[in-house]
């Protein structure tokens, strides 16, 4: 992938991010939703070591390749908890709110061990395989809780327009990742493909910068337009 | 059924159901699926793959 294109694409969704932040500071929704906001800023903070580690020693180095496998399970983390933030939102008024810390908690926990127990037979090192296993799991789990709690937001009517829209904005995220990690193994090398994925880093914070600046915490959505119902 | 016991039960049909999923994604699989940020990803590395 020539450098320069890829890192206008990464300049350019570090910027969206930090725009997200200051957006929500600006709105006064940073504690609101403080876990979309610490994700964007651990996102931020990794892009920055990341990008130093990778003037440094190149995209090819070993060095390069450690601290983005080692950081990509902080942020699969972070957006965990994002998710888990939304749905206490969803689930606020039907008093559910320990119970999904526990299901998490759960989740978590088996993820952890079940991504152990696969890399456990590795003759490789273990944590990178770990840190890399992790990651990949997690990224998975996210993808169904997306859908579950899409499904959530349909069944109980959820009228916010900023949740429903971080929540749409998420599960189009992780679709489009799967989808574009599907089309990179029918791809060439060097292929726009390759970026796609890249590309896809900036389509969280743009939408979401969108919600924000475009609905107020009082905007309503009316539920009955966000499913094709038969006539 | 309690709702704890619920709980424990959803978080592990979730479980299930995401790692059947990757499953079906990564079963001829040929790159590495990292879904964070748009920072450029390392040169692929046989050890890190699939």
């Amino acid at each position: 992938m020539p450098v320069s294109v890829g890192m206008l694409i990464w300049y350019l969704g570090t910027a969206l991010e930090l725009v997200f932040v200051v957006c929500s500071v600006a709105r006064g929704s940073y504690f609101k939703y403080f876990f979309l906001n610490l994700y964007f800023i651990l996102s931020v903070l990794t892009s920055v070591g990341r990008f130093v580690v990778f003037t440094a020693y190149g995209p090819g180095s070993d060095q390069y390749m450690y601290v983005y496998y080692y950081t990509d399970p902080l942020l699969t983390l972070a957006l965990f908890a994002v998710l888990i933030s939304l749905f206490l939102r969803v689930f606020e008024e039907l008093g559910f709110a320990k119970h999904i810390r526990l299901g998490a908690g759960l989740l978590l926990l088996g993820t952890v061990l079940f991504s152990y127990a696969v890399v456990a037979q590795s003759s490789e090192r273990l944590s990178t395989k770990f840190a890399y296993e992790l990651s990949q799991n997690l990224y998975f789990v996210g993808l169904v809780l997306t859908y579950i709690l899409w499904g959530a937001v349909l069944k109980l009517r959820e009228t916010r327009t900023r949740v429903v829209q971080f929540i749409l904005s998420l599960g189009l995220y992780f679709s489009a990742y799967a989808a574009s990690y599907a089309l990179m193994n029918f791809a060439d090398k060097g292929s726009l493909i390759q970026y796609l994925s890249q590309a896809l880093g900036c389509f969280l914070p743009l939408s979401w910068c969108i919600t924000l600046l475009r609905y107020t915490e009082e905007s309503r959505i009316v539920p009955a337009r966000l499913v094709a119902v038969p006539r | 059924m309690s709702r704890r016991l619920g709980a424990l039960v959803l978080a592990m049909g979730i479980l299930v159901g995401a790692m059947g999923l990757k499953t079906v994604f990564t079963a001829h699989a040929k790159g590495t699926l990292v879904a964070n940020g748009p920072a450029i990803p390392p040169t692929p590395r046989p050890s890190h793959g699939q």
